[in-house]
């Protein structure tokens, strides 16, 4: 009875919430041994229509049939489908640092002998899954002393101590470097030889194209398109089209700078690890960047992108050494915070929730926080400044919100960033650091954040932007530096440049 | 900035016309008009103005009704004699035809001067307070002057105000006189002819009673003293030297442990005066554990445990303060100031800091091991422990 | 139910708690035939916990950065013993008195500041060895001896405003003239408001919801102005209240008008971003936690002149009393919430249901039972309306200023 080529098979899938309709009539066809993406915008429903699958949306919540392994499913919880064989790979890791990998892959099913845990069959199997999964590690490594990429690994080695059949990434790579996530298709693919369908929800569509047997795009809660595809051989634009419901003919707008002067200059910038003596994360970095010019950084993550950008930030981050920064041509000491933004640069930091946002504020109260001497009167902050401030952001950034004054934490991903990016802009700075502006956010509000970061060169201000997608900096930036190992490695014109002639900068060092 | 010159006009306008216009008369110069809650104040004023005069016998005034409101505020009910308390005062209350509210404040002033004000808000006639501390309770009392209710101070002073018209109390200087009497005598009669070698204890430095303990018993320790009969081995006999902070028994034991080792290593001791029971017990423990035979050794409070040990001999004498004379002075007080005929007589009085308070002193009783079966012949629970 | 959204903001679910507090005072009114609102009592009220209400005020602040201060009780009692040991020993004006135990104060909390501020430990353990530390001390240079205070602060600690002027009012014309400058100022701010209110979002309020909603405060006001008033001669609203009203009206502005202010909430809500904002995160810390001294000290100045003398328990399990007042008041334990206003109104929840208990001859054992219980239920119903998405009973008084915050 097992040769029914579908693996699984959700009808009429529909998800109510108060007030909204999450999921509307959604059909999911999964065939067996293959693997399966699923795209669409934030807030499309991917994330609702998995946990409906694994249920953390119990039966009798939703509407609608889920068929697995010829068998209609009703889970009441995820212990239910994960006794099926459905395993879900959260986004955020849900390891424990401290405890060891056997710990954790044993973590709620610890086996048992007489009563007491049998460490040794535990560590056995451990080590069988790590075999699988490519990781050559101690079974009693401690999590925390893991990088992201093996951490995921872990994960997905939790999930197969469970005889999955069905597994669900999502967005398994958005945390890891170029390496990492081609080493983590390259598992998922062994994983499809070996028996096990694999449901990856993504954005990166060059991983979609390059693994994928099949794509389904769900937008505002229904099923746009479902097909099958020649892995390697993915069309992305349509792909794209039919995630945006338009065609987007350029993913990056057009634009063409008009430098000016000079005004932000780094010279011999060294920074030490806060946390290892005698390592350097930033060594002897220069560069210079000119009013209304983008300038690009291409780095892996850990090469020292971030680092560089903010202990430039006011030494917000490693133990300053040595180096000299230039504003217009006049040497500045920026040894706080405060005194940066007073000097008028601005840094939106990469991980939006844990460095860019107070989730418990309102948007108005974000826009005007990092400049709040703009809204005084009398030495009291004046409530009428804000809200006029702030509504002004609203309109010229279009943020999608029903009134300023609710919380940010209502917001989607790419309207979120648009409000950390108003509170930069509030501050009227002359050189803007955006680390990674366009992470976790969906295509269209990409294009709108590109267009922005225009604007605002066009202003004549001097933009730097920090991104590991090379299109994306190759599309909207001027020139580009490459970083390897906290050293500047390269600089080219992004008009001359291409993914190729920068990944090598960034891999080798150029001596 | 103009919301912030505003603010600040405001809050100066308030604060100098509270501080400034004080002068002026406002309602006081207004007693003739016909509103009648002046009326009201006016009588109590009538009421409080004996407070000064508190001190002398007693002043006629005119009493309240029958099945008055009378509030009891003691400090906990952590121990025996303050559970003991609050049984009796509500039901000897209620007996005697009142209202009764007898609350506890589990150690804590602002608690107690909380519960205080509540009782005014009651319409209490009287207030019996067994304060916490007491020099913590000042304004609330004054806000009770005020409002005409009488205020007594049970078994320990009211001290820092002008806001009590008397204390009942058994009298801290005559139970250090009992003290060191019995310690005397026991000498005498266990240890053979003197000179005695003797050790001094004293109280908790933060009860007021406890130096005055220690005072009555020196007045008669002192001579016997100064004429060689007894030898306080450790020479100390200032009051600070001897106290024992908190009345705190593992306190008393340590000091103890060091006179003998210091003092004793060539002598025996003969007697200790000790300020309570608790105490009592550590001294005879610390002197066991050294060694020495049992020495005469005073104590307070008749606990179960002393009780005990009197009667097997191993503490010498113990002094009880029935709780029952406490609470039967106090309504006995409670009455006549019913009838209209104010605080009773007496002519002990202390100065609190303020004025001189009227004490009504109650004598407490020395148990020994021969009267001890009559003191506690009608004590069901301590007879018990009485066993052969 | 439109009306009153009209008249009392959006949010209604802000009022829940000042409704508790309006039931709790007419109930215990009821059971009590009428002793809870007299003017005495309230004037109890008052001066009973405005010592607590005081370290409430501070205690919030150091919530919202998400700490906790275990040792203002200590510091309050130590400052208070201070006080009244240079007085009494030194002779020293009692004046100069109050300024040594601000000082004081203000140097224990830069002790506390400093261990978290510089050193990073947290304000739990630095002020649990703070609390043990100045307990010890009160008891070590007071030898566990009450001292008594200098007279003069009884007018902080129990005193009244003066009576002046024409008799015909029927009250206490200080107090008559402070009821008349609050609804003065309230009818000022809500006009002023109503002024600004459509120039920026476009939608005007209309007119009878402000006039409506200052008739009601107006009448609140004047209620009280007339309850305070009329108590018996030579009292008035108390100046121990009088001070906690304007620190309340300082520390509200503070809180939400100020930018110490603002980053006392952005380094509560997410101290990573806050420190990128431009905030100075330790300074921050540093600040609050040496404000919370100095607001204990204030706290024990006013229970010494209360109580005419400082005793060597003074402030024992005020921290206590304090932090319970601002979760009450809605504050989140991780930090980032809460408001002066709202844990006034948990403060006063406490006190009324103490003072109403007291009323009623409840004993101390079975009040702290009930106090337990009200303080779990309370959090546990605003932790559950959070869950579900229903009404939340964080209580904003004045939600139509300021709505974002939930």
């Amino acid at each position: 009875m097992n040769e029914n080529p579908l693996i699984l098979e959700m009808r009429g899938i529909t998800k109510e919430f108060p007030g909204v309709k999450a999921l509307s009539d959604v059909t999911l066809e999964v065939t067996r041994d293959s693997i399966h993406s699923i795209c669409g915008e934030n807030g499309a429903g991917k994330s609702t229509l998995m946990k409906v699958l694994s249920g953390v949306y119990p039966y009798g919540s939703y509407d609608g049939q889920i068929i697995f392994d010829g068998r209609e499913m009703k889970f009441r919880n995820i212990k239910e489908s994960e006794q099926a064989g459905i395993a879900i790979i959260h986004q955020e890791l849900t390891m424990i640092p401290e405890l060891s990998i056997t710990e954790n892959i044993f973590m709620g099913n610890e086996l048992t002998k007489s009563g007491l845990i049998d460490w040794n069959e535990q560590r056995r199997r451990t080590v069988e899954l790590l075999k699988k999964v490519g990781l050559s590690v101690s079974p009693d490594t401690l999590i925390k002393h893991l990088g992201v990429g093996q951490q995921q690994l872990v994960e997905i080695a939790k999930a197969l101590s469970k005889n999955v059949k069905l597994l669900i990434l999502d967005e398994p790579t958005s945390a890891l470097n170029e390496d990492d996530s081609a080493n983590l298709l390259e598992l998922m693919r062994g994983l499809k030889e070996k028996g096990i369908t694999c449901i990856m929800i993504s954005h990166k569509l060059n991983e979609i194209a390059a693994i994928s047997d099949a794509v389904t795009v769900i937008r505002d809660g229904q099923t746009v398109e479902s097909y099958e595809v020649v892995a390697g051989q993915v069309d992305e634009n349509k792909i794209i089209k039919s995630m945006v419901g338009r065609s987007i003919e350029n993913r990056y707008p057009e634009h063409t700078s008009n430098p000016g002067e000079v005004i932000f200059e780094v010279k011999d910038w060294c920074v030490e690890d806060p946390e290892v003596e005698g390592r350097m994360v930033c060594k002897n970095s220069s560069f210079y960047v000119r009013a209304g010019e983008i300038v690009g950084f291409a780095g892996l993550m850990g090469a020292g992108r971030t680092e560089l950008m903010r202990s430039l930030f006011g030494r917000n981050y490693g133990i300053y050494k040595s180096g000299t920064i230039k504003l217009k041509g006049k040497e500045v000491k920026l040894t706080s915070v405060e005194a940066a933004i007073e000097n008028g640069i601005a840094y939106v930091p990469e991980d939006r929730k844990n460095l860019g946002l107070n989730l418990l504020d309102s948007i108005k109260k974000t826009i005007v926080s990092a400049n709040m001497k703009k809204i005084l009167t009398g030495g009291l902050l004046d409530s009428a400044k804000e809200l006029a401030a702030s509504e002004e952001y609203k309109k010229a950034l279009r943020i999608k919100c029903k009134d300023v004054g609710v919380g940010v934490s209502t917001l989607s991903g790419g309207n979120q960033q648009k409000v950390v990016l108003s509170k930069w802009m509030f501050t009227e700075p002359d050189v803007l650091i955006l680390d990674e502006p366009t992470r976790g956010i969906d295509v269209g509000a990409k294009y709108e954040i590109y267009k922005l970061i225009h604007e605002l060169a066009d202003q004549g201000k001097a933009v730097i932007m920090v991104s590991s997608e090379l299109p994306e900096l190759l599309g909207v930036v001027d020139r580009i530096y490459t970083i390897f190992e906290g050293s500047i490695t390269g600089e080219l014109m992004a008009s001359e440049a291409d993914q190729e002639s920068l990944m090598k900068r960034m891999t080798v060092t150029s001596a | 900035m103009q919301k912030r010159k505003i603010m600040a006009m405001m809050l100066s306008v308030v604060l100098a016309t509270t501080t400034l216009v004080g002068c002026g008369s406002g309602r006081e110069g207004s007693t003739n008009t016909s509103d009648e809650k002046k009326t009201e104040a006016t009588t109590q004023d009538t009421a409080s103005d004996s407070e000064g005069e508190a001190t002398e016998t007693a002043t006629a005034t005119e009493g309240f009704e029958e099945g008055a409101t009378i509030g009891v505020s003691l400090p906990w009910l952590g121990t025996q004699n303050w559970k003991e308390a609050e049984t009796m005062f509500t039901e000897e209350l209620e007996k005697a035809g009142y209202k009764a509210i007898v609350q506890a404040a589990d150690q804590k002033v602002p608690q107690q001067q909380q519960q205080i004000e509540s009782m005014i808000e009651n319409g209490a006639k009287v207030i019996v307070v067994g304060p916490i501390d007491g020099t913590q309770l000042g304004s609330v009392l004054e806000k009770a002057k005020d409002a005409g209710v009488y205020v007594i101070g049970y078994d320990r002073l009211i001290e820092n105000t002008a806001a009590v018209d008397g204390v009942v109390q058994f009298g801290s200087v005559r139970t250090g006189e009992l003290q060191g009497q019995a310690l005397l005598d026991g000498l005498k009669a266990e240890k053979g002819d003197g000179p005695y070698n003797v050790e001094l204890f004293g109280g908790g430095p933060a009860d007021p009673n406890a130096p005055n303990f220690f005072k009555g018993a020196m007045s008669v320790l002192q001579p016997e003293i100064d004429a060689g009969n007894i030898v306080i081995v450790s020479g100390q006999t200032e009051f600070t030297q001897c106290a024992t902070e908190d009345w705190d028994n593992a306190k008393a034991q340590k000091r103890m442990d060091s006179l003998l080792a210091g003092n004793y290593s060539d002598k025996e001791i003969d007697g200790v005066l000790s300020p309570n029971d608790g105490i009592a017990r550590a001294i005879v423990t610390a002197c066991e554990d050294a060694g020495q035979p049992n020495p005469v050794v005073t104590g307070l409070d008749a606990e179960n445990e002393s009780v005990e040990w009197v009667w097997q001999g191993k503490q010498y004498c113990t002094v009880a303060k029935p709780t029952q004379d406490l609470v039967a002075k106090s309504i006995e007080i409670i009455n006549s100031l019913q009838k209209g005929e104010g605080m009773p007589a007496t002519d002990v009085a202390t100065d609190n800091g303020k004025i001189e308070v009227p004490i009504y002193e109650l004598d407490p009783t020395v148990v020994k091991k021969d009267n001890i079966k009559e003191v506690f012949a009608n004590d069901p629970d301590r007879m018990a422990l009485l066993k052969d | 139910m439109k009306v009153i959204k009209k008249v009392l903001g959006e949010d209604l679910r802000q009022y829940t708690m000042v409704l508790a507090l309006v039931v709790l005072i007419l109930v215990f009114n009821i059971i009590s035939d009428g002793r809870m609102l007299t003017s005495s009592n309230f004037q109890n009220l008052l001066s009973g916990n405005a010592y607590v209400l005081i370290l409430a005020l501070g205690m919030l602040m150091v919530i919202v950065i998400g700490q906790i201060d275990l040792s203002v009780g200590s510091v309050a009692g130590f400052a208070g013993m201070v006080m009244a040991k240079v007085a009494h020993d030194f002779n020293l004006n009692w004046f100069v008195a109050v300024l040594i135990a601000l000082a004081i104060g203000a140097l224990v909390g830069a002790w506390n500041g400093f261990f978290l501020a510089k050193l990073g430990i947290p304000g739990f353990i630095t002020t649990l060895g703070s609390m043990m530390m100045f307990r010890g001390l009160v008891i070590w240079i007071s030898q566990s001896i009450s001292v008594p205070a200098p007279d003069e602060l009884r007018f902080f600690g129990a005193g009244y405003m003066p009576e002046w002027g024409p008799a015909f009012t029927g009250m206490n014309n200080s107090t008559l003239l402070l009821g008349i400058i609050g609804i003065v100022a309230f009818i000022y701010f809500e006009l002023r408001k109503y002024k600004h209110s459509g120039e920026i979002s476009g939608q005007k309020q209309p007119m009878w919801a402000v006039v409506t909603r200052i008739v009601l405060v107006s009448a609140i006001i004047a209620y009280f102005t007339w309850l305070y008033g009329t108590g018996r001669e030579g009292t008035s609203f108390p100046i121990p209240g009088l001070i906690l009203l304007i620190l309340v009206i300082v520390y509200h502005i503070i809180t939400q008008k100020t930018r110490f202010g603002r980053h006392i909430y952005a380094v509560g809500g997410n101290k990573s971003a806050a420190a990128l904002s431009g905030v100075n995160v330790s300074r921050t810390y540093f600040l609050t936690m040496m404000n919370m001294s100095m607001l204990a000290a204030v706290a024990g100045i006013l229970f010494v002149g209360r109580s005419t003398a400082a005793g060597p328990a003074d402030g024992t399990q005020w921290e206590m009393d304090a932090i319970a007042s601002v979760f009450i008041g809605g504050a989140a334990v991780s930090g980032g919430v809460g408001t002066i206003l709202a844990t006034m109104v948990g403060g006063m929840v406490m006190a009324v249901l103490n003072n109403g208990l007291m009323l009623m001859g409840v004993g101390a054992d079975k009040t702290q039972v009930i106090k337990g219980l009200v303080l779990l239920l309370a959090v546990a119903f605003d932790v559950y309306n959070k869950k579900t998405g229903k009404a939340s009973i964080i209580g904003r008084l004045f939600p139509s200023k300021e709505t974002e915050k939930k």
